[in-house]
Protein backbone atom coordinates (compact mmCIF):
# COMPACT_ATOMS: atom_id res chain seq x y z
CA UNK A 1 0.00 0.00 0.00
CA UNK A 2 3.09 2.13 0.87
CA UNK A 3 4.42 1.86 -2.52
CA UNK A 4 0.80 3.38 -3.87
CA UNK A 5 0.71 6.16 -2.00
CA UNK A 6 3.70 7.33 -3.76
CA UNK A 7 2.90 6.94 -6.94
CA UNK A 8 1.03 10.00 -7.61
CA UNK A 9 2.47 11.94 -4.85
CA UNK A 10 5.76 13.61 -4.64
CA UNK A 11 8.76 11.52 -5.14
CA UNK A 12 10.92 11.00 -2.22
CA UNK A 13 14.88 11.99 -2.17
CA UNK A 14 16.73 8.43 -3.60
CA UNK A 15 13.16 6.76 -5.46
CA UNK A 16 14.53 3.36 -5.85
CA UNK A 17 15.40 2.59 -2.15
CA UNK A 18 11.64 4.49 -1.17
CA UNK A 19 9.74 1.18 -1.04
CA UNK A 20 10.98 -2.56 0.38
CA UNK A 21 10.23 -4.09 -3.00
CA UNK A 22 12.82 -1.56 -4.62
CA UNK A 23 15.40 -2.48 -1.41
CA UNK A 24 14.73 -6.10 -2.02
CA UNK A 25 15.06 -5.78 -5.69
CA UNK A 26 18.72 -3.89 -5.15
CA UNK A 27 19.94 -6.62 -2.76
CA UNK A 28 18.49 -9.10 -5.23
CA UNK A 29 20.15 -8.10 -8.06
CA UNK A 30 23.78 -7.78 -5.90
CA UNK A 31 23.17 -11.52 -5.53
CA UNK A 32 22.60 -11.84 -9.56
CA UNK A 33 25.64 -10.21 -10.12
CA UNK A 34 27.66 -12.64 -7.46
CA UNK A 35 26.62 -15.14 -9.62
CA UNK A 36 27.58 -13.30 -13.03
CA UNK A 37 31.07 -12.66 -11.41
CA UNK A 38 31.02 -16.20 -10.75
CA UNK A 39 29.92 -17.25 -14.61
CA UNK A 40 32.33 -14.61 -16.20
CA UNK A 41 35.43 -16.10 -14.17
CA UNK A 42 34.65 -19.46 -15.35
CA UNK A 43 34.64 -18.39 -19.12
CA UNK A 44 37.61 -16.48 -17.79
CA UNK A 45 39.29 -19.10 -16.25
CA UNK A 46 38.47 -21.99 -19.73
CA UNK A 47 40.09 -19.07 -22.00
CA UNK A 48 43.37 -18.91 -19.78
CA UNK A 49 44.03 -22.15 -20.12
CA UNK A 50 43.58 -22.57 -23.76
CA UNK A 51 44.76 -19.58 -24.85
CA UNK A 52 47.94 -20.95 -26.53
CA UNK A 53 46.06 -24.11 -27.55
CA UNK A 54 46.06 -23.11 -31.24
CA UNK A 55 46.72 -25.72 -34.60
CA UNK A 56 49.63 -25.41 -37.03
CA UNK A 57 48.71 -22.69 -39.27
CA UNK A 58 45.62 -21.22 -36.87
CA UNK A 59 45.71 -17.47 -35.68
CA UNK A 60 47.20 -16.92 -32.40
CA UNK A 61 46.08 -14.03 -30.26
CA UNK A 62 49.78 -12.13 -31.67
CA UNK A 63 48.54 -12.03 -35.30
CA UNK A 64 45.05 -11.46 -34.94
CA UNK A 65 44.41 -8.82 -32.61
CA UNK A 66 43.72 -5.45 -33.28
CA UNK A 67 44.36 -3.07 -30.59
CA UNK A 68 43.12 0.41 -32.47
CA UNK A 69 39.82 -1.75 -32.83
CA UNK A 70 39.53 -2.46 -29.39
CA UNK A 71 40.80 1.02 -27.58
CA UNK A 72 38.01 2.63 -29.51
CA UNK A 73 35.21 -0.28 -28.34
CA UNK A 74 36.81 0.45 -24.80
CA UNK A 75 36.67 4.16 -25.44
CA UNK A 76 32.53 3.97 -26.09
CA UNK A 77 31.97 1.82 -23.21
CA UNK A 78 33.72 3.74 -20.82
CA UNK A 79 31.95 6.55 -21.77
CA UNK A 80 28.43 4.59 -21.86
CA UNK A 81 29.18 4.06 -18.05
CA UNK A 82 29.54 7.62 -17.02
CA UNK A 83 26.15 8.38 -19.30
CA UNK A 84 24.75 6.04 -17.33
CA UNK A 85 25.39 7.92 -14.07
CA UNK A 86 24.83 11.06 -15.17
CA UNK A 87 21.26 9.28 -16.11
CA UNK A 88 20.97 7.90 -12.15
CA UNK A 89 21.77 11.52 -10.90
CA UNK A 90 19.53 13.25 -13.04
CA UNK A 91 17.27 10.58 -11.64
CA UNK A 92 17.52 11.63 -7.84
CA UNK A 93 16.95 15.09 -9.14
CA UNK A 94 14.07 14.07 -10.52
CA UNK A 95 14.85 15.27 -13.90
CA UNK A 96 12.77 12.76 -16.01
CA UNK A 97 13.79 14.37 -19.25
CA UNK A 98 17.15 14.61 -18.69
CA UNK A 99 17.15 11.22 -17.56
CA UNK A 100 15.68 9.61 -20.51
CA UNK A 101 18.36 11.07 -22.50
CA UNK A 102 21.35 10.26 -20.94
CA UNK A 103 19.72 6.74 -21.13
CA UNK A 104 19.46 7.59 -25.17
CA UNK A 105 22.75 8.15 -24.99
CA UNK A 106 23.84 4.96 -23.20
CA UNK A 107 21.86 2.87 -25.69
CA UNK A 108 23.04 4.36 -28.40
CA UNK A 109 27.00 4.07 -26.83
CA UNK A 110 26.36 0.60 -26.51
CA UNK A 111 24.91 -0.21 -30.09
CA UNK A 112 28.33 1.50 -31.26
CA UNK A 113 30.16 -0.90 -29.39
CA UNK A 114 28.04 -4.05 -30.60
CA UNK A 115 28.58 -2.66 -33.94
CA UNK A 116 32.57 -2.44 -33.77
CA UNK A 117 32.28 -6.10 -31.90
CA UNK A 118 30.18 -7.62 -34.94
CA UNK A 119 32.73 -5.84 -37.14
CA UNK A 120 35.61 -7.39 -35.37
CA UNK A 121 34.17 -11.36 -35.11
CA UNK A 122 33.34 -10.82 -39.04
CA UNK A 123 36.69 -9.65 -39.74
CA UNK A 124 38.32 -12.09 -37.45
CA UNK A 125 36.30 -15.28 -39.93
CA UNK A 126 37.80 -13.73 -42.48
CA UNK A 127 41.35 -14.89 -41.23
CA UNK A 128 40.59 -17.78 -40.74
CA UNK A 129 39.50 -17.78 -37.12
CA UNK A 130 36.08 -19.42 -37.03
CA UNK A 131 34.70 -20.94 -33.91
CA UNK A 132 35.35 -23.98 -34.23
CA UNK A 133 39.04 -23.75 -35.44
CA UNK A 134 40.78 -24.16 -32.27
CA UNK A 135 39.98 -24.09 -28.88
CA UNK A 136 41.82 -20.57 -28.55
CA UNK A 137 39.15 -19.55 -30.92
CA UNK A 138 36.55 -21.16 -29.34
CA UNK A 139 36.96 -20.10 -25.75
CA UNK A 140 37.59 -16.70 -27.37
CA UNK A 141 33.83 -16.64 -28.81
CA UNK A 142 32.72 -17.94 -25.40
CA UNK A 143 34.17 -15.65 -23.51
CA UNK A 144 34.05 -11.87 -25.93
CA UNK A 145 30.79 -13.10 -27.34
CA UNK A 146 28.33 -14.30 -23.86
CA UNK A 147 29.94 -10.68 -22.78
CA UNK A 148 28.70 -9.17 -26.23
CA UNK A 149 25.33 -10.36 -25.83
CA UNK A 150 25.05 -8.94 -22.24
CA UNK A 151 25.69 -5.96 -23.95
CA UNK A 152 22.80 -6.68 -26.63
CA UNK A 153 20.82 -7.57 -23.20
CA UNK A 154 21.19 -4.41 -21.51
CA UNK A 155 20.44 -2.51 -25.01
CA UNK A 156 17.41 -3.98 -25.27
CA UNK A 157 16.53 -3.58 -21.33
CA UNK A 158 16.83 0.16 -21.32
CA UNK A 159 15.31 0.68 -24.65
CA UNK A 160 12.49 -1.29 -22.77
CA UNK A 161 12.96 0.84 -19.66
CA UNK A 162 12.99 4.35 -21.63
CA UNK A 163 9.82 3.82 -23.07
CA UNK A 164 7.54 2.14 -19.57
CA UNK A 165 8.96 5.59 -18.34
CA UNK A 166 7.41 8.03 -21.37
CA UNK A 167 4.51 5.72 -20.51
CA UNK A 168 4.04 5.25 -16.80
CA UNK A 169 6.32 8.33 -15.61
CA UNK A 170 9.42 8.02 -12.82
CA UNK A 171 7.88 6.46 -9.33
CA UNK A 172 8.68 4.62 -7.07
CA UNK A 173 7.80 1.51 -8.83
CA UNK A 174 9.62 2.54 -12.07
CA UNK A 175 12.91 3.59 -9.84
CA UNK A 176 14.29 0.80 -8.63
CA UNK A 177 14.42 -0.67 -12.38
CA UNK A 178 16.28 2.33 -13.59
CA UNK A 179 18.76 2.13 -10.77
CA UNK A 180 19.08 -1.74 -11.22
CA UNK A 181 19.33 -0.86 -15.00
CA UNK A 182 22.44 1.15 -14.23
CA UNK A 183 24.26 -1.06 -12.03
CA UNK A 184 23.97 -4.00 -14.40
CA UNK A 185 25.76 -1.60 -17.16
CA UNK A 186 28.50 -0.64 -14.93
CA UNK A 187 28.59 -4.26 -14.47
CA UNK A 188 29.02 -4.88 -18.23
CA UNK A 189 31.83 -2.19 -17.72
CA UNK A 190 33.75 -3.94 -15.31
CA UNK A 191 34.06 -7.32 -17.40
CA UNK A 192 35.12 -5.40 -20.24
CA UNK A 193 38.20 -4.26 -18.24
CA UNK A 194 39.16 -7.80 -17.60
CA UNK A 195 38.70 -8.74 -21.27
CA UNK A 196 40.29 -6.09 -22.90
CA UNK A 197 43.51 -6.78 -20.25
CA UNK A 198 43.28 -10.53 -19.74
CA UNK A 199 41.94 -11.60 -23.78
CA UNK A 200 43.25 -8.52 -25.53
CA UNK A 201 46.16 -6.64 -23.91
CA UNK A 202 47.81 -9.85 -22.14
CA UNK A 203 47.39 -11.77 -25.62
CA UNK A 204 49.03 -9.21 -27.87
CA UNK A 205 52.16 -9.50 -25.24
CA UNK A 206 52.37 -13.33 -25.31
CA UNK B 1 5.76 15.84 -13.90
CA UNK B 2 5.99 19.59 -13.92
CA UNK B 3 3.57 19.89 -10.30
CA UNK B 4 6.48 18.04 -8.48
CA UNK B 5 9.09 20.70 -9.46
CA UNK B 6 8.30 22.77 -6.09
CA UNK B 7 8.15 19.31 -3.74
CA UNK B 8 11.16 18.13 -5.22
CA UNK B 9 13.45 21.37 -4.73
CA UNK B 10 12.60 21.19 -1.11
CA UNK B 11 13.68 17.78 -0.72
CA UNK B 12 17.05 18.61 -2.57
CA UNK B 13 17.60 21.69 0.21
CA UNK B 14 17.20 18.79 2.77
CA UNK B 15 19.26 16.14 0.79
CA UNK B 16 22.69 17.27 -0.41
CA UNK B 17 22.73 16.52 -4.44
CA UNK B 18 25.74 15.56 -5.04
CA UNK B 19 27.63 17.33 -8.57
CA UNK B 20 28.89 15.63 -11.74
CA UNK B 21 32.42 16.89 -11.30
CA UNK B 22 33.39 13.61 -9.24
CA UNK B 23 31.54 11.43 -11.80
CA UNK B 24 34.34 13.08 -14.47
CA UNK B 25 36.84 13.09 -12.44
CA UNK B 26 36.43 8.84 -12.09
CA UNK B 27 35.92 8.87 -15.54
CA UNK B 28 38.99 10.90 -16.62
CA UNK B 29 41.35 8.67 -14.36
CA UNK B 30 39.77 5.81 -15.79
CA UNK B 31 40.32 7.25 -19.56
CA UNK B 32 43.89 7.51 -18.25
CA UNK B 33 44.63 4.05 -16.76
CA UNK B 34 43.06 2.76 -20.39
CA UNK B 35 45.50 4.57 -21.95
CA UNK B 36 48.40 3.80 -19.99
CA UNK B 37 47.50 0.19 -20.24
CA UNK B 38 47.40 0.17 -24.01
CA UNK B 39 50.67 2.60 -24.22
CA UNK B 40 52.41 -0.07 -22.33
CA UNK B 41 51.23 -2.84 -24.59
CA UNK B 42 51.78 -1.32 -27.75
CA UNK B 43 55.36 0.26 -26.55
CA UNK B 44 56.44 -3.32 -25.87
CA UNK B 45 60.12 -3.74 -24.62
CA UNK B 46 59.11 -4.30 -21.09
CA UNK B 47 59.57 -7.60 -19.41
CA UNK B 48 56.42 -9.71 -19.60
CA UNK B 49 55.85 -10.56 -16.26
CA UNK B 50 55.93 -6.98 -15.42
CA UNK B 51 53.57 -5.94 -18.03
CA UNK B 52 51.24 -8.91 -16.87
CA UNK B 53 51.54 -7.37 -13.31
CA UNK B 54 50.86 -3.83 -14.53
CA UNK B 55 47.98 -4.50 -16.25
CA UNK B 56 46.28 -6.43 -13.58
CA UNK B 57 46.72 -3.76 -11.45
CA UNK B 58 45.86 -0.81 -13.13
CA UNK B 59 42.37 -3.33 -14.18
CA UNK B 60 41.91 -3.57 -10.57
CA UNK B 61 42.11 0.29 -9.82
CA UNK B 62 39.55 0.51 -12.73
CA UNK B 63 37.49 -1.93 -11.19
CA UNK B 64 37.51 -0.29 -7.68
CA UNK B 65 36.62 2.77 -9.24
CA UNK B 66 33.57 1.30 -10.97
CA UNK B 67 32.16 -0.43 -8.78
CA UNK B 68 32.93 1.91 -5.56
CA UNK B 69 31.90 5.18 -6.98
CA UNK B 70 29.52 4.30 -9.89
CA UNK B 71 27.65 1.22 -8.38
CA UNK B 72 27.31 3.04 -4.72
CA UNK B 73 29.75 0.22 -3.21
CA UNK B 74 31.35 2.53 -0.81
CA UNK B 75 27.79 4.08 0.59
CA UNK B 76 26.51 2.54 3.69
CA UNK B 77 24.11 -0.46 3.38
CA UNK B 78 26.02 -1.94 1.03
CA UNK B 79 27.75 -4.85 3.46
CA UNK B 80 25.58 -7.79 1.42
CA UNK B 81 26.51 -6.78 -1.89
CA UNK B 82 30.49 -6.47 -0.31
CA UNK B 83 30.00 -9.86 0.69
CA UNK B 84 28.53 -11.31 -2.11
CA UNK B 85 30.68 -9.59 -5.08
CA UNK B 86 33.69 -10.89 -2.74
CA UNK B 87 32.31 -14.24 -2.44
CA UNK B 88 32.33 -14.02 -6.10
CA UNK B 89 35.84 -12.93 -6.46
CA UNK B 90 36.98 -15.62 -4.15
CA UNK B 91 35.43 -18.49 -6.21
CA UNK B 92 36.68 -16.83 -9.59
CA UNK B 93 40.71 -16.22 -8.16
CA UNK B 94 40.48 -20.11 -7.41
CA UNK B 95 39.04 -20.96 -11.04
CA UNK B 96 41.97 -19.27 -12.72
CA UNK B 97 44.93 -20.55 -10.71
CA UNK B 98 43.02 -24.09 -11.21
CA UNK B 99 42.88 -23.36 -14.87
CA UNK B 100 46.52 -21.83 -15.49
CA UNK B 101 48.78 -24.17 -13.22
CA UNK B 102 46.49 -27.31 -12.71
CA UNK B 103 45.10 -28.16 -16.66
CA UNK B 104 49.02 -28.23 -17.78
CA UNK B 105 50.80 -29.30 -14.64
Amino acid sequence: MSAHSHVDGQLPHEPEKATLEGRNKVLGFWLFLGGETVLFGTLFAAYLALRNQVGDGNPTSQELFDLVLVGVATFILLTSSLTSVFAIQAMHKNQVKSMLIWLAVTVLLGLGFLGLEIYEFVHYVHEGHGFTTSAFSSSFYTLVGFHGGHVAFGVIWITILIFQVLKKGLNVVTAPKIYVAGMYWHFIDVVWVFIFTVVYLMGKVG
Amino acid sequence: MSSNHSSSEQQGRRHKVEGPQKHIIAYVFSLVLTLLAFATVIAGEVNTMFTYILLIVMAGIQVYIQMAFWMHMKDRGHMYAIVGILTGVFVVFTMVVMAEYWVWW
